[in-house]
């Protein structure tokens, strides 16, 4: 939209540039005699450039969708992060949360509980070429773990063969999981420092400790384990925390507008030459127009 | 949010292995390693706990018969009925000619599992005893339940057999072969 608009400036300007240039040759060829051309005018170009310090304070956000994932499904989180913010571009962040999975499978009766913390480390950077706004479009990547201990159940086994039956129950299965995801995001200025976003995240397991009775079927921060892949998103309530930023401050840069009056005899001579020959050249013309 | 969460949700799909069923496979070899088909008809059966009651019919001029159910008729036709106690067993693989390997399921809670292999060509009988562990497995929630084992030891009798020997402790359903029998004899070459 930003660059649409651009396009459509400068390409006003040129026209414009042009109209003016157009009217400038009618001008000097409609010079009267004894008329001197007008001197140049510069224009005034005032550029201003903002300079922005490298430290922009702190984001503290909280995400929605995990306690409304949980509300409506057998998974959830509750999660937290805190990003650095740092020329409005980089945002260095670290997430922390609970994530709870406790579900069981309608046709097998097999149950898998598991409640445990996370963490991710990672970075956002920002898309939108103007960094001073408030609003910002980013694309991130994470790299998550998470150590939980996670209960799996379900009907007692019967062997249908040799008779005799048992429960089955594997509690307390130790393990640590690690993914990465890739992340692209929104978030909009709501007021003043708080701001809302989402983000679609794609994540993969890297790794998981595995043993013989099972695998992990849900991870916290993760989700579930059924694919080698998944879809997750977030919700965030943002806040910008401004502490020990120092404020960005624009940088002028001024032209100065002066007329040009020519100065030079040389030149002024060229052109009073030029304005002579034009005017005779005119009155030859005019002569020539009268006698037909 | 809660349309997300659902469509999030409803991606899922079903990875459960296409093969699931634990057995222990047996494959075959003659006495100097070489796999073969095992040409004579093989019946395999096990011994199960516990003890069941049979009845063996007997008349003067005739084979005995042995029934698990007694049969009055029988006893009207001039036989005698004999009651005895015999080890539980029932029968896993039923006359399976011309293979090169087997499929045997294993128990449980057992802790040795007892298997006679019957000929039709011999008629002396092969009894294998396979020492194991068993664990239950889990791969994910919507797959069920399994029982694995761990084979410790494997020992056979020698009426057609040669040797024997485990191939692979791990029983699951990836289908790798577990034990190797060697029977007796040397394949002729082609």
């Amino acid at each position: 939209m930003n660059s649409i608009s651009k396009h459509i400036i400068s390409f006003v300007c040129a026209f414009a540039a042009l109209l003016h240039a157009a009217a400038q040759d009618n001008q000097q060829q409609m010079l009267l005699p004894g008329e001197q051309p007008k001197p140049t005018k510069y224009v005034a170009i005032e550029e201003e450039k903002q300079h922005m310090v490298l430290f922009q304070g702190f984001t503290l956000s909280v995400d929605v969708f995990g306690p409304v994932s949980y509300a409506v499904s057998d998974y959830g989180t509750a999660e937290a992060a805190l990003r650095l913010n740092l020329k409005n571009t980089y945002f260095p962040i670290v997430e922390v949360g609970y994530g709870k999975c406790d579900t069981e499978d309608f046709n097998t009766k097999v149950s898998y509980k598991v409640n445990a913390p996370y963490a991710r480390i990672g970075i956002d950077i920002n898309m939108l070429k103007n960094k001073f706004q408030s609003n910002r479009l980013y694309l991130g990547a994470r790299y998550g773990f998470s150590t939980y201990e996670y209960d799996i159940a379900g009907p007692a086994m019967i062997d249908p063969i040799w008779g005799g039956s048992g429960a089955f129950s594997i509690p307390n299965t130790s393990c640590t999981s690690h993914w990465i995801e890739a992340l692209f995001g929104a978030e909009v200025k709501i007021y003043k420092n708080f701001h809302m976003g989402w983000a679609i995240r794609y994540k993969r397991e890297v790794a998981s400790k595995k043993n013989d009775y099972s695998k992990p079927n849900c991870i916290p921060g993760y989700g579930y384990t059924t694919n080698a892949s998944c879809w997750g998103g977030t919700y965030s309530l943002i806040f910008d925390l401004n502490w020990g930023m120092k404020k960005s401050h624009k940088r002028r840069v001024n032209v100065e507008i002066r007329e040009v009056v020519p100065t030079n005899p040389a030149l002024e001579q060229t052109i009073d030459n030029e304005t002579e020959l034009n005017d005779g050249e005119r009155r030859e013309s005019n002569d020539g127009k009268q006698a037909e | 949010m809660a349309l997300a969460t659902q469509m999030l949700a409803g991606c899922y799909s079903n990875n459960c292995p296409m093969e699931n069923t634990v057995t222990c496979n047996f494959a075959f070899y003659d006495a100097e390693g070489t796999a073969i088909a095992y040409q004579d008809t093989i019946t395999v059966s096990t011994l199960k706990p516990g003890y069941k009651t049979v009845y063996t019919y007997r008349k003067m001029g005739t084979l005995p018969i042995v029934k698990e159910e007694p049969d009055p008729e029988l006893i009207e036709a001039g036989y005698t009925e004999t009651l005895s106690q015999q080890r539980n067993d029932t029968i896993l693989l039923n006359k399976k000619a011309n293979a090169t390997s087997i499929k045997i399921p294993m128990s449980y809670f057992g802790t040795i599992d007892t298997l006679v292999f019957a000929y039709r060509r011999i008629s002396l009988r092969d009894t294998v005893k396979i020492q194991h562990s068993s664990y239950p497995h889990v791969e994910l929630p919507e797959c069920g339940t399994h029982m694995f084992h761990h084979l410790k030891s494997v020992t056979a009798t020698d009426a057609a057999i040669d040797h024997i020997e485990i191939s692979n402790p791990n029983v699951g359903y990836e289908g790798a072969t577990n034990i190797k029998i060697y029977f007796n004899g040397v394949a002729e070459a082609e």
